[in-house]
């Protein structure tokens, strides 16, 4: 698990910033981001539950 | 290698706890260990094993370090998976005593680490200028526990503290004139989005960096404050996220940082050493005096505070390991930063730092950043045309700035101008006349040999300035 053991913060809209100034290398991810995003507002698609069961370590 | 640590166990650098897989531990005979977790010791395999690693180290741009084991059994048990050496910097400082040319010297140097790592699969788990450290005008990483392996869904963690502690306070210098230190010392935080958006005008908003890094940063961070970042790490993996977002991120900041430019206008003391009050004669005479106390004997460690352009500084250095070249003008250590840097000086450590207000232990039970004096005391401190600043322009009683130097407890140059002197006359003329009766050469040299024994003094040629060479009476 050791992709959840960073001891700081690295900020939610940091992380997502990431991604709209990533340039070219991140055209196809921004946009599969805020498709997953359209279909969890439409509830067509539900949040993975996979990803918030797991304790927090921060 | 010979690794006996001394009598008593290592004991933990109060700094560092933040991150648990990597602790840094002092052993009594001044060495530097780094004890680190499993996970921790795996990592330190990967990094050992790179190019990058060996180059940089080599490059002098990561401390040296080796692996140390054998050295100090007691800390190598669970949790500890394994102990590093590293070597030590000649002094210890934080980024609200660097100029802003400093504090852009050791963003760029975090980057290109990052920039060389990236393209081995490694990256570095936090961005915090107080991993960096410097030998004279070189900056070095210090913080060897920061390496890690790169998954490849893995998001730059290190990105918002970076725009924090790096981009935000050179932005402030770049942007707005604004002296960044005084902010880094307040909040060993930095600057947080939010409040660096706060701070930029409309007009601010054209500037390179503002409208991404700070107003949509701002905006994002304000957007997703109820989302943890578990949750958008997941969607991002389950985007596609590849290090080459990271990477292509990380070569937009070295763009960004290496166009930041802080130019300042001339201060009252950026031409001071060619607009004061010496002959050409005062001056020789009084390099020739520093000249012969700083080459008594070599020392560790002196201190130049009031350096001005460094002119003694430098003389120091040639018989001194490191100096510290002490100056609470900002504009003026920077040139003086990038002057030494040019030269090729590497003993001299120029630092912004106002002796009135010096300093002081921060952080966690105060413990976390130690206090200037705390950290290290010269075995030479120079002195020169600073007391009747101290004295009249900041109103510290002559006892008092003796009483200090004596406390630092190396031997002391010192000079002292008189009321004849035609910079005194103008820094007493601004005063209320009855305020500084006791600045007299008599009180002064009172006050001196109370706490010093007087090795020479000296008039200037002019006869208005007085240079003392004293060593301290107790010990």
């Amino acid at each position: 698990m050791k992709a959840f053991l960073a001891y700081l913060d690295p900020g939610t809209g940091s992380l997502i910033l990431q991604v709209i100034l990533g340039g070219a290398a991140a055209v196809a991810v921004t946009a599969k981001l805020w498709w997953h995003r359209l279909l969890q507002l439409l509830h067509i698609r539900r949040r993975s539950p996979a990803t918030e069961s797991e304790p927090r370590r921060e | 290698m010979s690794e006996a640590p001394g009598g008593g166990a290592p004991r933990a650098e109060p700094g560092s706890f933040r991150d648990p897989a990597s602790r840094v531990f002092l052993t009594e005979d001044g060495g530097v260990l780094r004890a680190l977790s499993p996970a921790g010791w795996e990592d330190w395999l990967a990094l050992k094993e790179s190019t990058a690693f060996a180059e940089l180290s080599r490059e002098g741009r990561i401390i040296g370090t080796s692996e140390a084991n054998g050295a100090a059994p007691a800390i190598v048990s669970p949790p500890y998976a394994g102990v590093l050496r590293h070597e030590r910097v000649p002094f210890v400082t934080y980024p609200y005593e660097w100029t802003f040319a400093m504090l852009r010297d050791a963003a760029l140097l975090h980057l290109e680490i990052l920039e060389r790592c990236l393209g081995e699969s490694l990256i570095l788990k936090d961005s915090t200028p107080y991993n960096v450290q410097w030998r004279g005008t070189d900056p070095v990483h210090i913080d060897v526990g920061s390496f890690e392996r790169l998954r490849q869904d893995e998001p730059w963690i290190g990105y918002r503290q970076f725009c924090e502690l790096f981009l935000y306070p050179l932005m402030l210098q770049a942007y707005k004139n604004v002296p960044f230190q005084p902010w880094l010392r307040g909040s060993l935080e930095g600057i947080a989005p939010t409040e660096a958006r706060a701070l930029m005008s409309l007009r601010d908003l054209l500037r390179r960096g503002v409208p991404t890094h700070v107003v949509l940063h701002a905006r994002l961070e304000r957007r997703h404050a109820a989302s943890t970042a578990r949750e958008v790490r997941g969607e991002l993996a389950r985007a596609g996220f590849r290090p080459e977002i990271i990477r292509a991120n990380v070569r937009r900041l070295r763009k960004l940082v290496t166009r930041l430019r802080w130019d300042p206008r001339a201060t009252a003391w950026t031409g001071y050493r060619e607009d004061n009050s010496y002959s050409d004669a005062d001056a020789d005479a009084k390099q020739r005096f520093v000249a012969v106390a700083a080459a008594r004997r070599s020392r560790e460690l002196a201190w130049d505070l009031g350096c001005n352009d460094g002119t003694f500084a430098r003389i120091a250095a040639d018989h001194a390991r490191t100096v510290l070249a002490i100056d609470a003008d900002h504009a003026t250590v920077d040139r003086l930063y990038r002057a030494l840097a040019d030269e090729g000086q590497r003993r001299v450590l120029p630092l912004v730092i106002d002796l009135c207000d010096p300093s002081p232990d921060r952080g966690w039970r105060g413990r976390e950043r130690a206090s200037l004096v705390r950290r290290g005391r010269p075995d030479l401190t120079l002195c020169l045309a600073l007391v009747h600043h101290l004295a009249i322009t900041r109103n510290v009683p002559l006892g008092e700035i003796v009483a200090w130097l004596a406390e630092l407890g190396g031997a002391l140059v010192i000079e002292f101008a008189t009321r004849e002197d035609p910079m005194v006359q103008r820094l007493l003329a601004g005063k209320r006349e009855d305020l500084h009766g006791d600045y007299t050469r008599e009180e002064f040299e009172r006050r001196l040999s109370e706490a010093f024994r007087l090795e020479r003094h000296e008039e200037s040629p002019s006869g208005h300035r007085i240079l003392y060479d004293v060593h301290p009476r107790a010990g």
